[in-house]
């Protein structure tokens, strides 16, 4: 039993940029009418947040603190949470009668039980804040060395803004007539060159570091000693704490937590979001979710019959349309032959006025941002911004080891309701479906009965792929402000299928 | 793929008015303080620790075979304290699972013998993985995977999981039927 939260993905479909993935890694951008991986969207930072504290933290917050949580820690031993415990001590002053027990805090971890204790930091008096910091031992060297990196970074933006603003220059000087610039004839009578105001001083540049001949005697007690496992770091606890690198369990101080980051993601083709998330961490709402769930009709296996090499055997696939709108699934061959390559080609060149497309309700798919296309459109020519780059779709590398019989009509998907589930009316559709194609049929999904071949050459245990293209119509709503009327495409995905393996013959 | 039918005894089922099916070879203590909000499996051999505090679930929960929910205590100087344990909607804890959790948000799946630590807080849209050990006191913050013993972050779901979980918990109370 597989499903999509716990795999193996059984039924994949081929993203533009030719990688394969389950239906619920994919985008929809429906600006390009293309689907999109996650390898093929920008991914840009919305904001940083605290997954302990689900707290947000403006980005200049973040990168002052170095992406970490202020207040939340983790074990520098186990890399778990640390909670923080309460314990009581006597008063401070035991001789004063009146005096009340303290409340002092500590780190624990409950995992492991590293606590703040065992190397030696002070109990604390408040429970939030306050946790002495570490500093590390060459923090100075390290910040001026930031420092002259910035100057020099700082330097190389003004010499460049300095580059630009003499090209610019289009009228001529005196200077420029004579071949004598200011600063050769101030060199030329004999003062001193004055520094331009603008150009701040070269960066201070820090002390050279010092290479030292003579280096710390060997320890002898590194041979004698036996080594004590238990106090010595793993490499993990190690390069947990990066600054310190501490050899011995005694130097492992907690590590604040680092955050992690809301991200929306952005198509590269159009430069349109199809993924943002609301701004509070611990929501799950989106304020933009073109997710290929919700616009391409899912294909699930539904069963399939013990696969033979070379037998015809029958697969059945459950199909749901999750729009708001009827479509028309079609089957088509996974590789166009030569000639409808050749004419697509075409069609990419010509805008879609001189291509006489097959129907006339359906438009060939165009992306709507295209210039041209809709040349009085205020909407798509002015405001949309044109494609920033082209994403060159690479080929699928995926073996197809069975032959799928392509029926030839078509079907129909009916909406999606969310009230249907509730009515117990039962079907009440008026379709004529070719019975020999489907099987069944509620509400927005169908069984449709598909006969595939698994090669001859195959052997037992090998892995049986089947694919096709689906073409389902696709309504468009966001081109509706001009048309009023939604506009409806073809579209076409790639749906290939792992149906498992080979099985001996009878 | 499509989700097979799971059969039940009628007889060991009680099915409630708003459509709990709760088997009578599970272990409900203190079954005043179980709030199932209705569409709730309850499968056999698991237990429900009402006796300590209140457990409330949402809708659509389905809990598996032999899985424990027990609410989660805390010491304090002067004894132990238990505190309520909430479960969101369209939760699946899976089979052999104990889940001593503070709070579980919606749309979770958790999976089979998994140990959830007291008090952890899992919110919505996260799964834990089968054989997790979660310590406790863990935040496991949305849309994240976790995995492994001590339990540590894997990966990330898809954003698309609410829709996933829903139709995961509906298409499992829907096959969830009886013995003809």
């Amino acid at each position: 039993m597989s499903n999509y939260i716990t795999g193996p993905d059984v039924v994949k479909y081929a993203c533009s940029c030719g990688l394969l993935k389950p239906i619920t890694r994919l985008y929809f951008c429906r600006h390009c009418l293309e689907l999109r991986c996650g390898f093929c969207v920008c991914h840009e930072v919305d904001s940083n947040y605290c997954g302990k504290c689900c707290e947000n933290l403006p980005s200049a917050e973040a990168r002052l603190k170095k992406n970490r949580c202020g207040d939340c820690y983790d074990c520098p031993s186990c890399k778990q949470n640390l909670s923080k415990r309460a314990a009581t001590v006597g008063p401070k002053n035991p001789e004063d009668p009146k005096a009340t027990p303290r409340k002092v805090y500590y780190l624990l971890c409950l995992n492991c039980r590293w606590s703040s204790r065992d190397v030696g930091i002070p109990d604390q008096a408040a429970a939030t804040g306050s946790w002495p910091e570490r500093e590390n031992v060459h923090a100075a060297r390290l910040q001026e060395i930031i420092e002259m990196y910035k100057g020099i970074v700082l330097a190389e933006k003004q010499q460049k803004m300095e580059k630009d603003k003499k090209k610019q220059r289009r009228f001529m000087t005196f200077t420029d007539r004579t071949g004598i610039t200011a600063s050769m004839l101030r060199k030329r009578i004999g003062l001193p060159d004055i520094p331009h105001p603008l150009l701040k001083p070269k960066p201070k540049e820090p002390e050279e570091a010092v290479a030292k001949e003579e280096v710390e005697e060997f320890p002898e007690e590194l041979l004698t000693k036996p080594i004590n496992l238990n106090e010595i770091t793993t490499l993990e606890q190690r390069l947990n704490l990066p600054e310190w690198q501490p050899t011995t369990v005694d130097k492992l101080f907690p590590i604040h937590k680092q955050v992690s980051v809301k991200r929306s993601q952005r198509c590269r083709a159009c430069e349109h979001n199809v993924s943002k998330p609301e701004y509070s961490p611990t929501s799950i709402k989106f304020k933009i979710q073109l997710f290929a769930f919700y616009h391409i009709p899912e294909v699930r296996i539904f069963t399939v019959e013990p696969l033979r090499a070379g037998k015809q055997c029958e697969l059945l696939l459950k199909f749901s349309n999750p729009t708001q709108h009827q479509t028309v699934i079609t089957f088509l061959p996974l590789f166009p032959s030569e000639d409808s390559f050749a004419s697509k080609e075409i069609k990419e060149l010509v805008p879609d006025e001189e291509v006489p497309s097959r129907e006339i309700v359906i438009e060939e798919k165009q992306p709507p941002s295209l210039p041209g296309s809709q040349p009085s459109s205020l909407l798509h020519t002015s405001l949309s911004r044109t494609p920033s780059i082209t994403v060159k779709p690479r080929p699928i590398k995926q073996a197809i080891t069975a032959n799928v019989e392509l029926p030839t009509s078509n079907f129909v998907l009916l909406p999606r309701d969310d009230a249907a589930e509730f009515d117990d009316s039962g079907d009440t559709h008026n379709i004529q479906d070719d019975t020999k194609l489907v099987v069944w049929r509620k509400s927005n999904k169908a069984v449709i009965r598909l006969n595939i071949t698994p090669l001859e050459n195959l052997n037992i245990g090998d892995e049986v792929v089947v694919g096709f293209t689906m073409q389902h119509i696709y309504v468009n709503t966001i081109t509706a402000v001009e048309s009023k009327e939604p506009q409806r495409y073809n579209n076409n995905v790639k749906v290939f299928q792992y149906l498992g393996k080979i099985v001996g013959s009878e | 793929m499509e989700m097979r039918d799971i059969n039940y005894d009628r007889s060991e089922y009680v099915e409630t008015a708003s459509g709990n099916r709760v088997s009578r070879r599970t272990v409900l203590c203190g079954s005043q303080n179980i709030v199932l909000q209705g569409k709730v499996i309850i499968q056999s051999d698991a237990i429900i620790r009402g006796d300590l505090a209140n457990v409330k679930t949402g809708r659509y929960c389905i809990i598996s075979k032999e899985a424990v929910i027990r609410p989660p205590y805390k010491k304090f100087s002067k004894g132990v304290a238990f505190f309520p344990l909430t479960m969101g909607d369209h939760v699946y804890v899976g089979e052999r699972s104990v889940v001593n959790a503070a709070n579980i948000g919606s749309y979770v799946y958790i999976g089979r013998n998994v140990v959830l630590g007291r008090r952890c807080h899992l919110r919505d849209c996260c799964v834990i993985e089968d054989n997790t050990i979660l310590a406790p006191e863990t935040v496991v913050p949305p849309f994240t995977r976790y995995s492994g013993s001590p339990g540590i972050q894997v990966g990330e779901v898809p954003e698309c999981q609410q829709d996933l979980m829903i139709d995961f918990t509906r298409s499992y109370y829907q096959h969830f039927v009886p013995k003809l």
